[in-house]
């Protein structure tokens, strides 16, 4: 199973994935693999299934066919006798631990403060004791320079102080890999580098990242890898500097030139 | 009618607390049945969603005053022609008045406070259970801590008004002999014959301790959505 041209060993491996809402097929036959301390993005027009594809990972939507392995585990499904069938509640939140989501609004506990926020899943899904949740936290908010909010509820931040929460919140569970839900595509534009910033610190620490965005010149800069995702499948999946150096066809570099124009302020 | 007030004032006084009782019982029992059906409504099981469905359905559509006469005169009559003796055990307590007040309001409010507590649950963006998935949390886990926890605050004013809607709802114990405060206003009217004074009397029993009960669910919402809310 393991990929004999890496040294790191894969956190995630999508075989075929396969995927329909009522009938319409939304994702097909994807393939994608992320090795421990890769930070991959995800682009694409919207509608390409770039977002269901992330969210299949943490079986928050789940998928219909294929397999997603994390950590060479099965989410989602157990096999029995050669067929797949849903696995238990129980079960996939357990795998969904080595995963951590950063939303695109946030999705912050409303009714609890930053701290709370970030040691609701250590204390209460990881059973750590307050003390070293708290500790966790502090870490967690020093690295997206929120320390003076830590008792300030998520109502009271601005948009882009809210997304640093939010991935505090995913670092507090120390997965093996987060996975971005466009983080920006919900910011005032001048918000924005605050929390590309954040993320461009968290590839410089080598974490594992999959992250969905709009952000092209982000990708370029920071993503070892670039997906280029249409119609539900995966067009391309090469070296970023290889997929920006030489676009693979004609609607990429289109795609490309369009996004460069609109947003090139923000980095 | 001042004199009036002042001579009877005691007696209202004493059937609006008991009225106040009955009504904090049938909500605590309206709130738990509510909760528990809401979240069958919301199963992922088809067959507790029927379920759910079902009870609202029934029991939202039988008038309380046709509840409290099947409870207080069918059930224990029932219980007794049959002879069974779990029957009888189960069901003959409700010859109690108050029980089976409080048990026919409890089973009539749950209907809608399932209703308030559904609609809350729905009300609160699904981000919020999903994010509480994504730190690990099972469904179960997750509704406890996070979703609950808001939706509650949500379904608070609606709850207050049903708990408001109950108390006024408890006039009809009186038919069924709870010395409530409609029944006290009956037996002053019936002692007096001064009707239009005992019935004056007792509307403004129930319009002052409406008037109260509002104000302190205004204050104790707002205290609920501390911190929650942007400004201020």
């Amino acid at each position: 199973m393991v990929a004999d041209d890496v040294r790191y060993p894969e956190v995630l491996r999508i075989e075929a994935l396969g995927k329909s809402f009522k009938g319409t097929p939304v994702l097909s036959n994807v393939n994608l693999t992320v090795h421990r301390g890769e930070t991959v993005a995800i682009i694409g027009p919207s509608g390409s299934g770039k977002t269901t594809l992330l969210r299949s990972v943490n079986f928050l939507t789940p998928y219909d066919s294929g397999k997603i392995l994390l950590n060479g585990r099965l989410m989602g499904y157990v096999e029995r006798g050669g067929r797949l069938q849903p696995d238990t509640d129980a079960n996939i939140s357990r795998l969904r631990r080595s995963t951590g989501m950063v939303f695109q609004r946030f999705a912050l506990f409303q009714h609890r403060t930053v701290l709370q926020n970030l040691i609701e899943g250590p204390v209460h899904v990881l059973g750590l004791s307050r003390e070293l949740a708290c500790e966790r936290a502090r870490t967690a908010l020093k690295t997206v320079g929120l320390s003076d909010k830590i008792d300030q509820y998520p109502a009271r931040l601005s948009g882009g102080q809210q997304q640093r929460v939010g991935i505090a919140r995913a670092l507090c569970m120390e997965p093996d890999i987060l996975l971005f839900d466009e983080p920006t595509s919900a910011l005032d534009p001048e918000l924005v580098g605050e929390v590309l910033s954040v993320m461009r610190q968290l590839r410089g620490q080598n974490r594992t990242m999959l992250i969905v965005t709009h952000e092209i010149g982000f990708a370029a800069d920071v993503a070892d890898r670039v997906v280029f995702m249409e119609a539900g499948a995966i067009v391309d999946d090469r070296p970023a500097r290889e997929f920006f150096g030489k676009p693979k066809n004609a609607r990429i570099e289109a795609f490309l030139a369009r996004h460069r124009n609109e947003r090139s302020s923000s980095i | 009618m001042i004199e009036f007030a002042a001579t009877y004032a005691g007696l209202y006084f004493r059937g609006l607390l008991l009225g106040l009782g009955l009504t904090v019982a049938a909500m605590a029992g309206a709130f738990l049945i509510g909760l528990f059906v809401a979240l069958a409504r919301l199963s992922q099981r088809r067959w507790l969603r029927a379920a759910g469905g079902a009870y609202v359905a029934l029991f939202r559509g039988i008038p309380p005053l046709v509840l409290l006469y099947l409870v207080y005169f069918g059930l224990p009559a029932w219980a007794a022609q049959v002879g069974n003796p779990f029957l009888i055990a189960l069901l003959g307590p409700l010859d109690n008045r108050l029980l089976a007040a409080t048990l026919a309001f409890s089973v009539n409010a749950g209907a809608y406070t399932t209703e308030i507590i559904r609609a809350s649950i729905q009300a609160l963006p699904a981000d919020q259970m999903e994010a509480a998935k994504s730190i690990g949390m099972t469904h179960g886990l997750a509704m406890r801590r996070i979703v609950l926890p808001q939706s509650l605050r949500i379904a608070f004013p609606p709850l207050c008004n049903e708990f408001i809607v109950i108390l006024k709802g408890t006039s009809l114990a009186s038919v069924i002999g709870v010395t409530e405060l409609m029944r006290s206003a009956q037996m002053v009217a019936a002692a007096t014959f001064l009707n239009l004074q005992a019935y004056i009397l007792a509307a403004v029993f129930y319009v002052v301790a409406v008037i109260v009960l509002q104000t302190l669910s205004s204050i104790i919402e707002l205290k609920l959505l501390a911190g929650t809310r942007t400004g201020d």
